[in-house]
């Protein structure tokens, strides 16, 4: 009886009781949430343009973060740096085209999704290499973010909000408005549609699915950028990152592999989901919910919706 | 394209030089032979048919001329300029549209971006207004679709501007290509089996369109068509191919009459 | 201002545009879709037009009196090429643009037209079809350039060419177009209308200025149309009633008349412009309705669950609602809930939203999709008419509209039925004059002005509507002298959605019966919902139960029936269910699928005197025809069914 209790009403109990702890887990979920929604969008807009699955797409954004304190402790000034960053990640953009897209096109998704699997181990020697391997913090104010925290008055009790959250749901908000009204819109947004529709028709239309690429890998890189920077204000930057990066896959799950605002959807059911479960059932389960949560979710979706909650479903003209 | 080598057809047309001459074209896929030797040119403003039986290598030859294949041997000369294979963002560039035998649109976009997409070469590339999109890039967009609403209406095909192609009956989609390629305004136009899969009414329709489209934009169209009947009624000169090879080129009545045509139509049927 | 000096006014198209203009000078007047935006025209700028073509006319030499055939699809310049022709003392003449080279021939050569306006290539070539036609006509002009730049242009003008030539002379044609306009008056005429008469050759009916501004003033006032309403001209430009809504009513009520972009972006185009006052025949409002029924089968089961709900709110008091009759504070309260959920998106997907007054006519409408549409709170109503009353006969007011009739006589119409039951009217819409055929005019039309419509019907002694039963020649007599209306009890019959076709006999007899198909797909679906097994249509037609379920939907027809004192003697007294469908590839049927009752009744001969002679079953063989050709034949052995019958009212002196 009791562990019913404990299951079935002490956390429903405990969040009536103490509704301004309640809004502080939400919050904390929602900004999570909003993060994981990043990371998955530069999944998603890989995989839209060219049908590949960016495994790299995680070290991305701890190669992004990296970066920028790396060029800030080299003495780069901050901003120059987060410019220098973006150089970078447009390089970056350029060479994946250039070096590996170019020459394994018409290979099957596998293949190229292994070389994006081989992309990733060479960010992660790469970086190293360069900036080291040591934990480093991010250069918050320098880049004149706020680091403050407001505590809010709250049926009887308090909430506190991070700027840095603040700024971080704000920044992910104008990112993401801005690359879905450029990719409806524009006509670089129309021809990447026609790109993911059909190759052969792109290309007689004179549509370069080589500026596409670079185009699509750049728009990731400069959302990998924003996510490194905001995680590496929450914690640190390392590689450690990566395992975080890597929750994408289940919010790419839930909201299917083509759809934007599935990407965001799905990002923000995992960070609500895992950080009320974590919150007012982990401790039944020791803790460390917040590890396996979002794939257990994934597995289920796996079971019951394949193509995801946006997700195209797929039908095979007969 | 010399002014002295134009004349007037019997309807009003004006058709000038060769505006692309394919020279001693060999294609092979492996050990096997798609194309052997052919050479044939296309004037400007004129209708071009290249006919054949299934698998006499029609469909490999718009490929080449679009720069999808690439042959082994041989010249294609486009507007006086050779080269020995095309790229298909080079053809483009230059004035090269085409449409597909299987209809290759974009499945998910409407009719209306789907030729919006076909006038992708005729917008500026002005990435940095794109990212705006506002200021030139608005007024440029505005201007492109004031073309498309003209090929919209040209091809009457304004119940179905919203609608996402994917969702279209066939005959239909084969118009919405058409507009596509129209929007890039080109001067030389490929059209592989234009006319495939449709009912008696709808090739009429599709007929009389390439038929205006020659007429008023004097767009010059070379067309692949297995269909003979359909090919003699609107061609102005026919190209025909059998295994690979040419067989046969003239006007549609010396073509008709050609045994080696007749003989290769039979042995195809029967 | 008194209406005699009103009149005197505004006794001609091209006046009441003038007023328009000076009246309404910044009101939309026409409205026209054209690579995918809204054109808009003003009063002034269409009076500006109009003259701007009126001029070129002259230019070209059009005289008074002369015909001016007008070809195309609803556009802007076609109508007012309209009027600009009568601005020239010209006759506007708009043929049907569906009609073949033949047709048009007929009809050029008939009404001796030298000018001819079309809207495209397709018009242009079937002008040029017609043998002879360089002699008579001395013009064609085109709106459309598209495809005719290799034409010969000697009497081939585009549009632009005509206004051209006008402006080019303008302080000389200005003159003369004022001294045309001066002899115009109510009594000359304003249109000529081709009918496509079911038999022998279309006849050209004349209608003058007071027959078209006297109908469109009284239906005007009739439905308090005005500026600021809307229509959409979608129906042929050569039928009557596109000619009054959209020149008549239009100009005399200075409303905006919009031109869909073409024929298959009508609905979307309806749904863009939301139009106030529309009209459609009743196969229009059954398409639609059909449409919304396959969408809702495919919704989730929710929504199909919402919809029925929302839908039986909507029967039961929408119509009450609609006009302002008392309704519970509940059911006053689901029906808003039904607005915002179900009728309110329902109404904009079909353009309806703004409908204030609807009409239909031409053929009966089923009542279950009339009453659709009244209980969403669109305001459709019937109305009944001819070419020859300039539409209108009698129309539904509000508050007065039920499926069955026709409506009342309309302001300035009187009715009478003669003995063989016909309608005749009297009005100041009366035509003048079938063009070139006085025979004709005379047997339509007493010397009294009394128009004989060819229809059969009655008033209803309480209420004074109109109810129309057949055309007056498919109504016969019984053996007693009452009327026979086998269409009007067939038409009941096939009101239920289990009997495809009924065929009914009884002229000349003392009882009628009828023969029945049953629809193969509502009554299989009833047979496999009540657990009925059958191997094949015939046994289903013979089924025991299917035959009880027939016989209840006949008994009903008969109380109905029998509500019309006129009508009672047409109750079904027997009948039985064919064994097999009535096919157009037997003969049965013509291929528009309409019962061809003289070969019907010779080759079921026997049935029908056993329905006559009172035997309970018969055997019968038929000879059919399979879809590749083959004949064969097949038997059964059918039971004839008495049904229940209201007695009769002692018959009306």
């Amino acid at each position: 009886m009791d562990l019913l209790y404990d299951i079935f009403a002490d956390p429903f109990v405990q969040m009536a009781g103490m509704p301004d702890f309640f809004v502080q887990v939400l919050w904390e979920g929602f900004v999570t949430g909003t993060l994981y929604a990043l990371i998955a969008l530069g999944f998603v807009l890989i995989f839209k343009a060219s049908g590949v699955f960016n495994f790299a797409q995680g070290i991305m954004v701890v190669f992004a973060a990296l970066t920028l304190v790396g060029l800030y402790q080299a003495g780069v000034p901050a901003l120059l740096a987060l410019v220098l960053s973006l150089g970078v990640m447009g390089t970056l953009a350029v060479s994946v085209e250039r070096l590996v897209l170019r020459h394994l096109v018409n290979q099957p998704d596998i293949i190229l999704f292994m070389a994006t699997i081989g992309l990733s181990y060479f960010l992660i020697g790469f970086g190293e290499f360069i900036f080291g391997g040591e934990t480093k913090s991010m250069i918050t104010s320098e880049l004149g973010l706020p680091t403050g925290s407001s505590v809010v008055d709250f049926a009887g009790g308090i909430v506190i909000f991070q700027h840095i959250d603040i700024a971080a749901v704000v920044i992910a908000g104008i990112l993401v408005t801005s690359l879905a009204l450029f990719f409806s819109k524009s006509r670089i947004g129309r021809a990447l549609r026609a790109v993911a529709d059909d190759h052969q028709a792109a290309l007689s239309v004179g549509i370069s699915l080589n500026q596409i690429w670079v185009i699509v890998w750049f728009a990731a890189g400069i959302v990998a950028l924003a996510t490194g920077i905001m995680w590496g204000a929450r914690s640190d930057v390392s590689f450690a990152l990566q395992i975080v990066a890597l929750k994408a896959l289940p919010v790419l799950i839930l909201g299917g592999f083509t759809s934007v605002p599935g990407a965001i959807v799905g990002g923000l059911i995992i960070g609500f989901g895992e950080k009320i479960f974590e919150v007012y059932w982990g401790g039944l389960l020791g803790g460390g919910v917040e590890g396996w949560f979002a794939y257990v979710i994934a597995l289920i979706f796996l079971l019951f919706r394949p193509q995801g909650l946006f997700g195209e479903k797929i039908i095979e003209r007969i | 394209m010399s002014s002295d080598q134009s004349t007037q057809t019997a309807d009003g047309r004006t058709i000038g030089g060769p505006i692309m001459e394919v020279k001693d074209i060999s294609l092979k896929f492996g050990g096997v032979t798609a194309i052997k030797n052919i050479s044939f040119d296309i004037n400007e403003g004129e209708i071009r048919a290249i006919i054949g039986p299934n698998g006499a290598g029609k469909t490999s030859m718009l490929n080449v001329i679009n720069g999808f294949y690439h042959p082994q041997e041989g010249q294609i000369v486009f507007r006086g300029e050779a080269r020995t294979a095309m790229r298909p963002y080079v053809a483009a560039s230059q004035g090269i549209s085409r449409t597909f035998q299987n209809v290759a649109l974009f499945e998910g976009m409407s009719t209306l971006d789907n030729i919006m997409a076909g006038r992708t070469l005729k917008m500026k590339k002005n990435f940095f207004w794109q990212m705006l999109r506002f200021g030139p890039a608005e007024v440029e967009e505005f201007e492109h679709r004031k073309v498309v609403e003209e090929i919209i209406d040209f091809l009457e095909i304004q119940a179905i501007r919203k609608t996402p192609v994917g969702r279209l009956p066939y005959g239909l989609q084969k118009r919405v290509e058409l507009g596509r390629a129209l929007a890039a305004e080109p001067s030389l136009l490929l059209l592989d089996e234009p006319m495939a899969g449709m009912n008696v009414e709808e090739k009429e329709d599709m007929s009389r369109f390439i038929l205006d489209v020659n007429d008023q934009f004097g767009t010059t169209i070379a067309l692949i068509e297995h269909d003979m009947g359909v090919v003699m009624d609107i061609a102005d000169r026919v190209v025909v191919l059998d295994y690979g090879q040419k067989i046969a080129d003239g006007l549609p009545a010396e073509v008709q009459a050609n045994q080696d045509v007749i003989d290769a139509y039979l042995g195809v049927a029967h | 201002m008194t209406s005699a000096t009103l009149a005197a006014q505004l006794d001609t198209i091209p006046k009441l545009l003038a007023r328009n203009a000076t009246t309404f000078g910044e009101k939309p007047a026409s409205r026209e879709k054209e690579f995918g935006i809204w054109q808009s025209w003003n009063w002034a700028e269409v009076h500006a037009n109009v003259e701007e073509i009126a001029l070129g006319m002259l230019a070209i030499g059009v005289k008074a009196g002369d015909h001016i055939v007008i070809v195309g699809k609803n556009r802007p310049a076609l109508y007012w090429s309209m009027v600009a022709a009568q601005s020239v003392g010209a006759v506007p003449v708009p043929l049907y643009q569906d009609a073949v080279a033949e047709e048009m021939a007929y009809t050029l050569d008939h009404c001796g037209a030298k000018f001819v306006i079309v809207e495209n290539q397709e018009q242009v070539d079937k002008i040029f079809e017609i043998p002879g036609q360089t002699e008579s006509i001395k013009k064609v002009m085109y709106l459309d350039p598209r495809g005719l730049r290799k034409y010969d242009h000697r009497n081939l003008h585009s549009f632009e060419d005509i206004r051209t030539l006008g402006k080019e002379d303008q302080s000389r044609l200005q003159s003369m177009l004022a001294e045309r306009q001066k002899v115009q008056n109510y009594d000359t005429t304003c249109v000529m209308l081709y009918t496509s008469g079911t038999t022998g050759k279309p006849k050209g009916v004349v209608l003058s200025n007071r027959n078209i501004i006297e109908s469109a003033k009284s239906s005007s006032e009739f439905d308090d149309l005005k500026v600021g309403d809307s229509v959409l001209a979608y129906l042929p430009m050569a039928w009557v009633g596109d000619f009054i809504f959209s020149i008549g009513q239009c100009y005399w009520a200075g409303f905006c008349v919009s031109c869909p972009e073409s024929e298959e972006t009508m609905q979307n185009d309806l749904r863009e412009i939301g139009p106030s006052y529309f009209f459609a025949p009743p196969r229009f409002f059954e398409t639609v309705l059909t449409a919304v029924m396959i969408r809702m089968e495919d919704a989730s089961k929710t929504k199909r669950r919402m919809f029925k709900f929302f839908m039986d709110v909507a029967k039961k008091v929408g119509p009450d609602l609609l006009v302002g009759k008392p309704v519970g504070f509940m059911d006053r309260l689901k029906y808003r809930l039904g607005t915002i959920l179900v009728y309110g998106p329902l109404k904009n997907r079909m353009g309806m939203t703004r409908v204030r007054v609807g009409y239909t006519a031409g053929e009966a409408i089923g009542p279950e999709i009339f009453e659709f549409y009244r209980s969403l709170g669109i305001n459709l109503k019937q109305l009944y008419g001819q070419t020859e009353a300039s539409v209108f006969i009698t129309l539904q007011p509000d508050g007065e509209v039920r499926p069955d009739t026709v409506g009342v006589p309309g302001p300035g119409v009187e009715i009478k039925i003669d003995d063989d039951g016909e309608v005749h009217y009297r009005s100041p819409g009366v035509f003048i004059e079938y063009f070139k055929n006085p025979e004709s005019t005379a047997s339509t039309k007493d010397p009294d002005g009394w128009v004989a419509t060819g229809d059969a019907g009655f008033i209803e002694d309480d209420t004074g509507h109109l109810r129309i039963i057949d055309r007056a020649k498919d109504v016969g007599k019984m053996a007693d002298g009452s009327l026979f209306a086998p269409k009007y009890v067939e038409n009941k019959l096939k009101f239920y959605p289990n009997i495809l076709e009924a065929v009914v006999f009884g002229a000349d007899t003392d009882s009628c019966t009828a023969f029945i198909n049953i629809d193969i797909s509502a009554v299989g679906n009833w047979a496999e919902r009540n657990n009925i097994a059958y191997g094949s249509y015939q046994e289903l037609a013979g089924h025991e139960r299917v035959l009880d379920v027939i016989s209840g939907h006949v008994k009903e027809v008969n109380q109905s029936i029998a509500s019309d004192p006129m009508l009672s003697g047409c109750q079904v007294h027997r009948f039985l269910v064919l064994h097999k469908e009535l096919d157009a590839d037997d003969g049965e049927m013509t291929r528009t699928r309409k019962v061809r009752r003289r070969i019907i009744g010779e080759k079921y001969n026997d049935l029908i005197k056993a329905l006559t002679d009172g035997s309970k079953e018969i055997f019968t063989e038929t000879e059919v025809t399979y879809e590749d050709g083959r004949k064969g034949s097949i038997s059964a052995t059918l039971q004839i069914r008495d049904v229940e019958v209201v007695a009769r009212k002692a018959k009306a002196a």
